[in-house]
């Protein structure tokens, strides 16, 4: 048997009408007809939507789907000190952008910026909330550095001020962290800093478990290193990132693995039987029991119906896989 | 000789009424005439806008896109429409699904190139979203290959660009906006924009925005067009520099106003850009517009835009006593 989760993002509006409140709401907002606590209201519903269909999918550890955030990238930084955001940057390789953060000064953190939401999403799902951060060398890579001049000193900053978030998550009750570092697919160099960064954020997590989870690309390269970084499980994206099946394949991993086997970046559905055949001829390398299989990065980039479908497939995969396991 | 020719990328926002006539399209309210109609009352209204102003190279404002690439995978063959997706903030679109072999079922966009054509003197740029864009911004469940699927778009578009010469077109862009997307991939995008361009004898531009300019520079001579268009404003400014060490040998738009901003540019910064710009570029080969195309702004931002933009040219041509 393999459990299942998600990365992190999920759709925020899909084609009937009633899927397209939030839309709908931050029009309202963005006229001057609402104020921002409906906003709140009109996300907080979206977010029950999300969880709602990731429950009837059967998923074992759920996301919030980052309903609240702007993106990736600012919805953390610009909550810290130091920082501001500035204009649209393309997000990786996705035909998305985000509002690039700027750091002026020393990057502080100044209250809990997630911790709201993981209680609303706890309050609203039959399975369990998995708190999701973005890490410290991926803020610092996408950022605008106008302060430190040092990527080294803003990313060790960054993971301070995220390790005191991960303490307030953890003190609100939150039972599984994930810190994503998609940029380790880009600069498989500055992986010891990603570590050092991590141990950041391991010191204020207490006895809960930590992932990190790297997406958009393989970490082949570095695959050895990765699964010794300090977290209790290791995500990757197998899909985008398939270079990385050879790696877990051959050197195997001691640590549970999440094994993002279904395409989030692309509509065409796989069929459950084939991707429980390629997970099942990593049984010799991997716990999978103790393992969790999932998307290959969050579900955003996909049209609702159609990650609602990856859902499904997603639980259907592990579901064989329990049968042939 | 020509200087500092105005121009603008390619897409205007829509009017309300357009606006709720699309709406109304969508739930069957209103039939394709009803809005055809609507479309070219609001296309014969941004080129009399344009002629208004006195812009040189006028564009159709793409009254009747919704999105620059489902627009053409409407118009083609082996394709689906998916629900919608974000881009950022508040913006979502719908991509093209490839669902099977990529064919095309006639002209896409000449009949509109004619239209806007027919209404002015002017030399109306013809407009094609290139085949990188069209595959990097697609779901592929045919070909399972992004190197296949492109080629396949690039094959096609050279259709529509033999088209729309044939339709008198003397200028054709290539928009490419996913240009930057990946790298590694840049021979790729070369390559198929050769297939879409070779053989024209129209003036070819290729747009792009949004990207790590600096990665991407040392393609920038390689690309197989006369022009490129750059947005400069948002971003951009910074690569003077790089431009005076490694001179382009071609023909530049440079993008003077931000389109994602609602403030109205005033003519005097304007100025400023376009003086920075010609530190570097001859005027004859320097070209003024705005970054990207202004379908996101308001149709009154996007015309006090056009109108400091063409102001601020003319200023300066006077002022350089240039043609």
């Amino acid at each position: 048997m393999v459990r299942t989760t998600v990365v992190g993002s999920y759709p925020r509006v899909g084609d009937t009408h009633e899927e397209q409140s939030l839309r709908r709401a931050i029009a309202r907002v963005d006229k001057g007809d609402a104020d921002a606590a409906s906003l709140r209201d009109a996300e907080r519903e979206v977010m029950k939507a999300a969880l709602r269909e990731q429950n009837d999918a059967g998923i074992d550890l759920v996301t919030d789907g980052q309903i609240g955030w702007y993106d990736s990238q600012s919805h953390i930084a610009r909550s810290f000190g130091g920082i501001e955001t500035n204009g649209l940057v393309r997000y990786f390789d996705t035909n998305t952008y985000y509002r690039q953060p700027v750091v002026q000064g020393a990057v502080a953190w100044k209250a809990p910026i997630l911790v709201d939401d993981w209680k609303f999403a706890t309050a609203n799902s039959k399975a369990p909330v998995k708190a999701v951060l973005t890490g410290p060398l991926t803020l610092a890579s996408l950022a605008l550095d106008k302060h430190y001049g040092k990527k080294k000193a803003l990313t060790l900053d960054l993971a301070t001020a995220l390790g005191e978030e991960v303490g307030a998550l953890v003190r609100a009750g939150a039972s599984h962290v994930q810190i994503d570092e998609p940029a380790l697919t880009r600069y498989p160099k500055d992986l010891s800093l990603a570590v050092e960064g991590l141990e950041r954020v391991r010191a204020r997590k207490g006895n809960t478990p930590l992932t990190l989870f790297t997406y958009f690309g393989d970490v082949a390269r570095i695959y050895e290193d990765v699964v010794h970084a300090p977290a209790d499980l290791i995500g990757f994206d197998l899909v985008q990132g398939a270079a990385t099946w050879t790696s877990i394949a051959k050197q195997g991993s001691k640590k549970p693995l999440v094994l993002g086997v279904i395409d989030a970046r692309n509509t065409k559905q796989e069929a459950p039987a084939d991707v429980a055949k390629k997970v099942l001829s990593l049984k010799d390398s991997v716990d999978l029991k103790s393992s969790y299989l999932s998307p290959s990065n969050g579900l955003e980039f996909l049209p609702r119906d159609r990650a609602r479908e990856k859902l499904r497939i997603l639980a259907a995969t592990a579901k064989k896989i329990g049968v042939g396991g | 000789m020509s200087a500092l020719l105005t121009t603008s990328v390619g897409s205007f926002p829509k009017p309300d009424y357009l606006m709720r006539a699309r709406t109304k399209a969508a739930k069957g309210e209103l039939t394709a005439e009803g809005l055809r109609d609507l479309e070219e009352k609001s296309t014969g209204e941004w080129i009399r806008y344009q002629e208004h102003i006195g812009i040189d190279i006028p564009v159709d404002g793409e009254q009747y896109r919704g999105d620059m690439a489902t627009y053409f995978a409407e118009n083609i063959e082996g394709t689906e429409i998916s629900g919608l997706v974000r881009s950022y903030g508040n913006r979502y679109y719908k991509k093209p699904i490839i669902v099977d072999e990529l064919r095309l079922r006639g002209p896409i966009s000449v009949d509109w190139f004619k239209f806007a054509q027919a209404r002015t003197k002017k030399p109306v740029k013809g407009m094609i979203t290139g085949p990188y864009t069209m595959m990097d911004w697609s779901f592929d469940e045919f070909y399972g290959s992004r190197e296949e699927a492109c080629l396949a778009f690039a094959k096609l578009l050279h259709q529509e660009a033999l088209a729309l010469e044939a339709a008198g077109a003397k200028i054709v862009q290539v928009d490419e906006p996913a240009l930057s997307t990946r790298f590694d991939e840049l021979p790729l995008l070369v390559q198929a924009v050769g297939e879409v361009t070779k053989g024209l004898e129209a003036k070819t531009i290729l747009h792009t925005c949004y990207g790590n300019y600096n990665e991407i520079f040392e393609y920038f001579n390689k690309l197989p067009v006369d022009q490129l268009d750059l947005e400069m404003s948002n971003s951009g400014l910074d690569l003077l520099e790089r431009f005076k060490r490694e001179p382009l040998r071609k023909e530049i738009a440079f993008g003077v106003v931000d389109v994602h901003s609602h403030v109205i540019e005033p003519e005097s910064l304007i100025r400023e850009r376009i003086e920075k710009a010609l530190t570097i570029f001859e005027p004859s080969k320097l070209y003024i517009d705005p970054d990207c195309g202004l379908k996101t702004r308001t149709v009154e931002e996007a015309q006090a835009k056009l109108a400091n933009m063409v102001a601020a040219a003319r200023a300066v041509r006077e002022a350089r006593h240039l043609t």
